[in-house]
C-alpha cells in the first residue's frame, strides 16, 4: 500500500508538471483528489485495511494528498502566469501612438508674463493695487507733477473721454490713489491696461504695464537699483546684467531708464539691441517731492521709489516676438505657443 | 537731434573715440539712438573736373567725358546725366571705388566705349534724395581731393534723444557744456566780431512789448546792405550734417545759430515793416496772418504776435509771416532774438496745429541770456557772409529780468536719497562744473544759483539728480530695502482673478486678451439690447471701430472667434476676463468699470485622438463650463430659460445668484453669426464677476464621512417633452425625505418606444443613513412618494 501511494505521488507529480493548461490540470486534480479520485478511493478503503496499519497508511495518504495539492497549486500559478503573459503580449500597447491628453488651455501671454512679474514682487512683500482705466487728468497728470501745458504731456498721446477725463496713459495714477488713502509705508505693485493714441507697426493703442511703488523712511536710489537687479536676475536669469541710465520722468527725481544686457547677443551687439548690447526694459526713479506734496506725505521724513515696466515689450523681448500686434490678434496658433 | 562730432570738436577737446563718447553721453542722459558715419562707405571718390565731352558713337543718351581727377592723365567716363558741362567739378568715383550700399565701381565697356569710373549725383553719395543730375561742387574745389574730406563726410553724426526737461541740450553749445562738465575740460564758445556802423539802431526802429508776461525779453538788431545769396560750403556742411537744407545765407545763418546756441531767431525784411518798428502784443480777435508756409492763420486774443505798427508780421516764437519774409530783393534786415513764455507758445502752437523748430524750443524753455549771444553771433555772421552793415546798438527790451533761482543742497540728504556716499567736494564740484554758481557754502551743504538755461532745476531733488548723474549712476551700489506692508488688502479681487484664470486654463480654456475699445456698430451687430449702446465714447479714437470703450465682452470675443474660424482654427474653447465700462452715473466724474467673464465654444471638443471620434460642442458643454466657473466661487447659481439678443431663442438661458442676474448663456443666433461672417455654431456666455469677487463664502464645514453603504434605486418616468427635467429632479429632492442624499439624472430620451411629444427621464436616487445599512422597505417608501408626486405634478408615468 505504501508503495502504491509512493508511486501515485511520483506519477501524479510528473503528470501535473506536464499539464499543458489549467483545464488539464483541473482534470488531473479531479482524477487524483476528486470524489472518485484515486487517492480518495484509498482513503475511503482505509476501513478495510488491518487496524494496526491504518494510522500509518492514513498518515502517508494525507502526506501524498498534501504534496499533490501543492504541486497542483504551484503548476497553476505557473500556468496562470503564462496565460497572463501571453495575454499581455497580445494586447501590448503601441508606444509610438499618442496618449489621450486632457484638454489644455493657455493663458494669454500678457497676463502670463504680468503674473510672473507680479509674483516676484509679491514675494518681496509688495501687494497688488488697482485703479480705473478711465482716469481723471488730475491723477494721470497733474498730481504726478505734470501740470497742463507741461511738455511731458506731449510724450503721451492721450485718449480723451471729455475735458478732465482720459484713458490712463500709464499705471502711475494708482500711485497717487493709494498714497492719498494710506499713510506710509506703502509697498504696492499695480498691473493694468494703459492707453496711448499711437497705432503703427510697433505700437498698440492699448498695452499693459506694471508699476511699483515703495515709500518708507530711508528708501534710497541704491534700494531701487537693488530691487530691480533682483527682479531682473529672477526674471531674465542670473547672468543678465543691468544698466541704469539717467532719464526724465516728471514724477521722479532722480529718474532712470533701465537696460538689460541683450538676450540675443549677450552684449556683443546685434540687430535686436541696435548694436548697443543693451535692451531698455523699464523706467524708474525716486518719487518726486511734488508728488509727495499732492499725496500729503512729508518728503523730508519719507522717501520712495517708483518704477514702471511695459509687459508687452518684456514679453516680446523674452519670446522674440517681432510684432506687438500678435499679442492682440488672439490667433489660436499664437496663443497656443505659450 | 543730430550732433556732428566734427562740429562738436570745435567746442571742446574730445579724446574718446566715437563709440566711447556715445556710451558716455548715454550714461549722462543724452541718450544716443544711433551713430551715423556718412563717409564710411565712400572710398576712392575724388573731386574731378570735366575737361571734354564727346557724343557717344552708339547711344544718343550717353556722352563720353574726359575728367581731370588730379592724375597725369584724365580718365574717360561714359555718362548719362543731363547736366554735364565742361569745367564743372563733380564727385568722381575712380576705378575700384565704393559707394554707399556697397556699390563697386570699375572699368568696363558701356555700349562699346571704355568707361573708367563714375561721376556721381548727391543721391549716389548717400547725401539726400537728389538724383536728378550730377552733384556740382564749388568752382574752387581742389581737383583730386578726396570727396570725403572735401565734403566733411569724415564725420560721425550722433542722433541724440533730448528729454523734454532738457531743452538746453538741443544745441551744440548745450551738448558741449554737458560734456565739458563730464570731462572736466573747458569749452570754447565762438568769438563774435561785429563792426558796428555809424547809424544807430534806435534811430531806425523801436521795440515795444505790450505783453511782457508773455515776452519777457525782445532784442532787435538792424542790418543793411545785405546781399542775399548762397552760403559757403562750411556752413552748408554744418546744416546738412544736422539734417537741414541750405536755403540762403540769411536764413542759413539763423538756422545755424539756432543749432549752435539753441536760440531761435527770426529775420524780417525791415522795409516791409509798417513804420519799420516792432510791437509785441496779443493778437486781436479774428486778426489773420499769412505764415511762411502760405497758410492764412486766424488768430485770437490769447495768441502772442510780433506786429509792426499795423498788423501781425509773425506768430511769436512759432513762425514768421509771409509778407515780411526775407527774399532776394531784401537789403535791410530786422533781426529778432527774443524769449517767449513756454506755456503761451505751446497753447498757440497746439491751437493752430503747428510745431516748428522754434516753437519746440520755446516750449521747452529757451535761455533769456542766450538771446543776446545768439543775436550778436548771427549779426556777426551775416556781416561776414552777406556783407551787411550792422547798425550801432541793440534794441533790447528786458523790463523784468527774472530773479536768479537759488537752491540749497545738503550733502547728507543727497547721500541718503542716493544710498551712497559722495564727498561734499565732489558734490559741489559737479554743480559748479555744470554752471551752478555757489552762493553760500558750509560743511553740511551749499546754496547755488541755477544757470539761466536750467529751467528744470528748482529744488534740492533736482540737484541730487545732477550729483548722481555726473558722479555716475553705475557707481551707486545696490542694496535691498526692508519692505514693510500695511494691514489691509488693497485689491482682494486681484488674487482671485489670477486664480480664476489658472482654473479656467486648467479646464481646457484658452485665454484671449482683446483691446477694450469697441463701437456701437459692433454692439448692434450682436443684437444686444439698447442699454449696451450707452458707451463711454472717446474724443480722439484711432478708428470708427474703436470709437468707444466696450460695454460688453461679447462683440470682441465673437470677433475673435470668427476671425479664428476664418483662419482655419476650427476648434475653439476660449475665455476672456476683463473690464467693461458704463457711462458715469449721476455726479460721478468717472465712468463705471465692471469685471466680466466671457466664454466661447465652437467646433469639436477635447483633444483629438486616433481612438475616439471628436464630438462637437453643444449647449450643455457651455453650461458645464458655466457651472464649473461659478463653482469656483462657491456659489449656487440658478439657470432659467430666457431670451437674449445675441442668442437663438430656445437655446438661451440666464444665470442668477441670490436673485441677482449674473448674465446670459446660449447658442449664438444665425443672424449674429452671419454678421460676424461665420456659419459654424458658437456657444457663448458672459457673466458679471463683481458680485462673485466680492462674495466671501465661509470656509466649508466638515461633514461626517458615511460609515454605512448607500443604496441606489433608479426611477425612469415618461413626461411631456416640455417639462424641464430639472424640475423632476428638484421634486425628487424636495419630497424624497432625509434618507435621500443625492439625485442624478442619468438619461433623457425621446424617440422609439416613447410616444410623440413625450420624453423619458431616468434618475439615480442615492439613499443613505449615518447609523445603519438601509433596508429595502425604507428606500422603497421614499421611492413611492417621489413617484406619486411626479405623477401628480407632471403626469409622469413609470416607464
Amino acid at each position: 500500500m505504501q508503495d502504491r501511494l509512493k508511486r501515485m505521488q511520483a506519477e501524479g507529480i510528473a503528470e501535473i508538471a506536464q499539464a499543458p493548461d489549467t483545464r488539464a490540470l483541473d482534470d488531473i486534480r479531479v482524477a487524483l483528489l476528486g470524489r472518485k479520485g484515486a487517492l480518495t478511493e484509498i482513503l475511503r478503503g482505509l476501513g478495510t485495511a488491518p487496524p494496526d496499519q491504518r494510522p500509518a497508511i492514513g498518515k502517508a495518504a494525507n502526506a501524498v494528498k498534501k504534496a499533490l495539492e501543492e504541486a497542483i497549486d504551484a503548476r497553476k500559478t505557473v500556468l496562470e502566469t503564462q496565460v497572463a503573459r501571453r495575454e499581455a503580449r497580445e494586447t501590448a500597447v503601441d508606444m509610438s501612438l499618442p496618449g489621450r491628453r486632457p484638454m489644455r488651455g493657455h493663458m494669454h501671454l500678457v497676463p502670463q508674463v504680468a503674473e510672473e512679474i507680479l509674483g516676484i514682487f509679491l514675494e518681496l512683500g509688495f501687494q497688488a493695487a488697482t485703479g480705473p482705466d478711465v482716469e481723471t487728468e488730475y491723477y494721470n497728470f497733474d498730481s504726478l507733477n505734470t501740470p497742463p501745458d507741461h511738455p511731458a504731456r506731449d510724450l503721451h498721446d492721450t485718449f480723451f473721454v471729455k475735458p478732465g477725463v482720459v484713458l490712463r496713459s500709464h499705471t502711475s495714477p494708482v500711485q497717487m490713489r493709494v498714497m492719498e488713502k494710506h499713510a506710509p509705508p506703502v509697498a504696492v505693485v499695480v498691473p493694468g491696461r494703459v492707453y496711448r493714441n499711437d497705432y503703427d507697426a510697433s505700437h498698440s493703442p492699448m498695452f499693459y504695464q506694471i508699476e511699483g511703488l515703495l515709500v518708507d523712511k530711508g528708501v534710497s536710489f541704491a534700494d531701487l537699483k537693488g530691487t530691480l537687479l533682483l527682479f531682473i536676475h529672477r526674471f531674465f536669469g542670473p547672468d543678465t546684467e543691468m544698466r541704469f541710465r539717467p532719464h526724465f520722468f516728471p514724477f521722479t527725481e532722480p529718474s532712470a531708464e533701465v537696460d538689460i544686457s541683450c538676450s540675443v547677443c549677450k552684449g556683443e551687439g546685434c540687430r535686436l539691441c541696435k548694436n548697443t548690447g543693451w535692451l531698455e526694459i523699464l523706467g524708474c526713479g525716486m518719487v518726486h517731492p511734488v508728488v509727495f506734496g499732492y499725496a500729503g506725505y512729508d518728503c523730508e521724513t519719507y522717501t520712495g521709489y517708483a518704477f514702471g515696466l511695459g509687459i508687452d515689450r518684456i514679453a516680446m523681448l523674452r519670446h522674440a516676438i517681432d510684432n506687438i500686434h500678435h499679442l492682440y490678434e488672439n490667433d489660436l496658433r499664437f496663443l497656443e505657443q505659450f | 537731434m543730430r550732433v556732428s562730432l566734427n562740429w562738436l570738436k570745435e567746442f571742446l577737446d574730445i579724446e574718446t573715440g566715437v563709440d566711447g563718447l556715445a556710451e558716455k553721453m548715454t550714461m549722462l542722459g543724452l541718450e544716443i539712438e544711433s551713430v551715423e558715419r556718412p563717409g564710411a562707405e565712400i572710398n576712392k571718390v575724388v573731386v574731378g573736373q570735366i575737361v571734354s565731352i564727346e557724343p557717344h558713337p552708339k547711344a544718343d543718351k550717353l556722352v563720353v567725358c574726359k575728367t581731370d581727377v588730379g592724375q597725369p592723365q584724365p580718365v574717360q567716363i561714359v555718362c548719362g546725366a543731363k547736366n554735364v558741362r565742361v569745367g564743372d567739378r563733380i564727385p568722381t568715383a575712380l576705378d575700384g571705388a565704393t559707394l554707399p550700399g556697397a556699390v563697386g565701381i570699375g572699368c568696363r565697356k558701356m555700349r562699346g566705349v571704355e568707361s573708367c569710373g563714375m561721376m556721381c549725383s548727391a543721391h549716389e553719395l548717400g547725401l539726400g534724395e537728389d538724383h536728378s543730375g550730377l552733384m556740382i561742387l564749388e568752382p574752387n574745389a581742389p581737383i583730386g581731393q578726396d570727396i570725403v574730406s572735401h565734403l566733411g563726410l569724415d564725420d560721425a553724426i550722433l542722433e541724440v534723444e533730448v528729454t523734454p526737461n532738457r531743452g538746453d541740450w538741443a544745441c551744440m553749445i548745450g551738448v558741449a557744456r554737458e560734456l565739458a562738465a563730464l570731462f572736466e575740460t573747458p569749452i570754447r564758445v565762438p568769438e563774435v566780431h561785429i563792426a558796428e556802423g555809424a547809424q544807430r539802431a534806435a534811430r531806425l526802429s523801436s521795440v515795444t512789448i505790450e505783453a511782457p508776461e508773455l515776452c519777457p525779453r525782445y532784442i532787435g538788431r538792424l542790418l543793411s546792405g545785405v546781399q542775399v545769396g548762397p552760403s559757403p560750403s562750411w556752413l552748408c556742411q554744418r546744416l546738412l550734417a544736422a539734417g537741414q537744407r541750405p536755403i540762403n545765407n540769411i536764413v542759413d545763418v539763423t538756422n545755424f545759430v539756432l543749432l549752435e546756441t539753441g536760440h531761435p531767431l527770426h529775420a524780417f525784411d525791415y522795409d516791409k515793416l509798417s513804420e519799420n518798428r516792432i510791437v509785441v502784443r496779443c493778437a486781436k480777435q479774428n486778426e489773420t496772418l499769412e505764415t511762411l508756409d502760405g497758410q492764412v492763420r486766424k488768430l485770437d486774443s490769447s495768441m502772442l504776435v510780433i506786429a509792426d505798427a499795423e498788423r501781425p508780421v509773425a506768430l511769436a516764437g512759432i513762425m514768421g509771416g509771409h509778407d515780411s519774409e526775407v527774399g532776394e530783393s531784401t537789403s535791410r534786415v530786422f533781426l529778432e532774438s527774443a524769449y517767449f513764455e513756454p506755456v503761451s507758445i505751446r497753447r498757440t502752437a497746439r491751437a493752430l496745429g503747428m510745431q516748428t523748430e522754434a516753437s519746440v524750443r520755446f516750449q521747452r524753455g529757451a535761455d533769456p541770456e542766450m538771446a543776446l549771444f545768439a543775436i550778436n553771433r548771427a549779426a556777426g555772421l551775416v556781416q561776414e557772409l552777406a556783407g551787411a552793415e550792422v547798425a550801432a546798438g541793440l534794441l533790447d527790451e528786458y523790463p523784468n529780468p527774472p530773479a536768479p533761482v537759488e537752491v540749497e543742497l545738503r550733502y547728507g540728504r543727497s547721500d541718503d536719497v542716493l544710498g551712497t556716499c559722495v564727498a561734499p567736494r565732489e558734490q559741489r564740484g559737479i554743480l559748479e562744473r555744470l554752471g551752478f554758481v555757489t552762493v553760500r557754502s558750509s560743511d553740511a551743504g551749499c546754496v547755488v544759483r541755477v544757470p539761466s538755461w536750467r529751467h528744470d532745476v528748482s529744488r534740492e531733488a533736482d540737484l541730487i539728480e545732477e550729483v548722481a548723474r555726473l558722479h555716475g549712476y553705475d557707481k551707486i551700489g545696490v542694496t535691498l530695502p526692508t519692505v514693510r506692508q500695511i494691514d489691509e488688502i488693497l485689491a482682494p479681487e486681484e488674487a482671485k482673478l489670477r486664480a480664476l484664470r489658472r482654473f479656467l486654463v486648467g479646464q481646457g480654456l484658452t485665454e484671449v486678451f482683446n483691446w477694450t475699445f469697441d463701437s456701437a456698430e459692433a454692439v448692434r451687430k450682436c443684437g444686444l439690447p439698447e442699454a449696451y449702446l450707452d458707451m463711454v465714447e472717446l474724443q480722439n479714437p484711432i478708428s470708427e471701430q474703436n470709437a468707444a470703450m466696450r460695454s460688453t465682452l461679447i462683440p470682441g470675443l465673437l470677433a475673435t472667434a470668427s476671425r479664428n474660424l476664418r483662419h482655419g482654427n476650427l476648434d475653439l474653447a476660449a475665455f476672456e476676463i476683463g473690464p467693461v465700462y458704463g457711462p458715469a452715473k449721476n455726479d460721478q466724474e468717472l465712468p463705471d468699470q465692471y469685471t466680466r467673464l466671457a466664454i466661447a465654444l465652437s467646433g469639436r471638443k477635447g483633444t483629438h485622438h486616433w481612438g475616439r471620434a471628436p464630438e462637437p460642442y453643444d449647449f450643455y458643454d457651455l453650461k458645464g463650463y458655466a457651472e464649473s466657473a461659478l463653482g469656483f466661487f462657491g456659489v449656487y447659481v440658478q439657470f432659467d430659460a430666457a431670451d437674449f439678443g445675441p442668442f437663438q431663442s430656445g437655446h438661451c438661458g440666464r444665470a442668477s445668484w441670490a436673485g441677482q442676474p449674473l448674465g446670459y448663456l446660449g447658442m449664438v443666433g444665425k443672424e449674429v453669426l452671419r454678421a460676424f461672417e461665420t456659419e459654424q455654431a458658437i456657444f457663448l456666455l458672459e457673466f458679471d464677476l463683481d458680485p462673485l469677487l466680492a462674495h466671501r463664502p465661509p470656509p466649508p464645514e466638515f461633514q461626517t464621512v458615511p460609515a454605512y453603504p448607500a443604496s441606489l434605486r433608479d426611477m425612469a418616468v415618461v413626461v411631456d417633452a416640455s417639462v424641464p427635467a430639472g424640475e423632476l429632479e428638484a421634486t425628487a429632492r424636495q419630497v424624497g425625505g432625509a434618507l435621500l442624499k443625492r439625485v442624478e439624472i442619468f438619461d433623457v430620451y425621446s424617440g422609439k418606444q416613447i410616444p410623440e411629444g413625450k420624453k423619458s427621464v431616468a434618475m439615480n436616487l442615492f439613499f443613505q443613513a449615518d447609523d445603519r445599512t438601509l433596508k429595502d422597505e425604507e428606500t422603497l417608501a421614499s421611492w413611492d412618494t417621489i413617484l406619486k408626486h411626479l405623477q401628480e405634478r407632471y403626469g409622469a408615468q413609470l416607464r
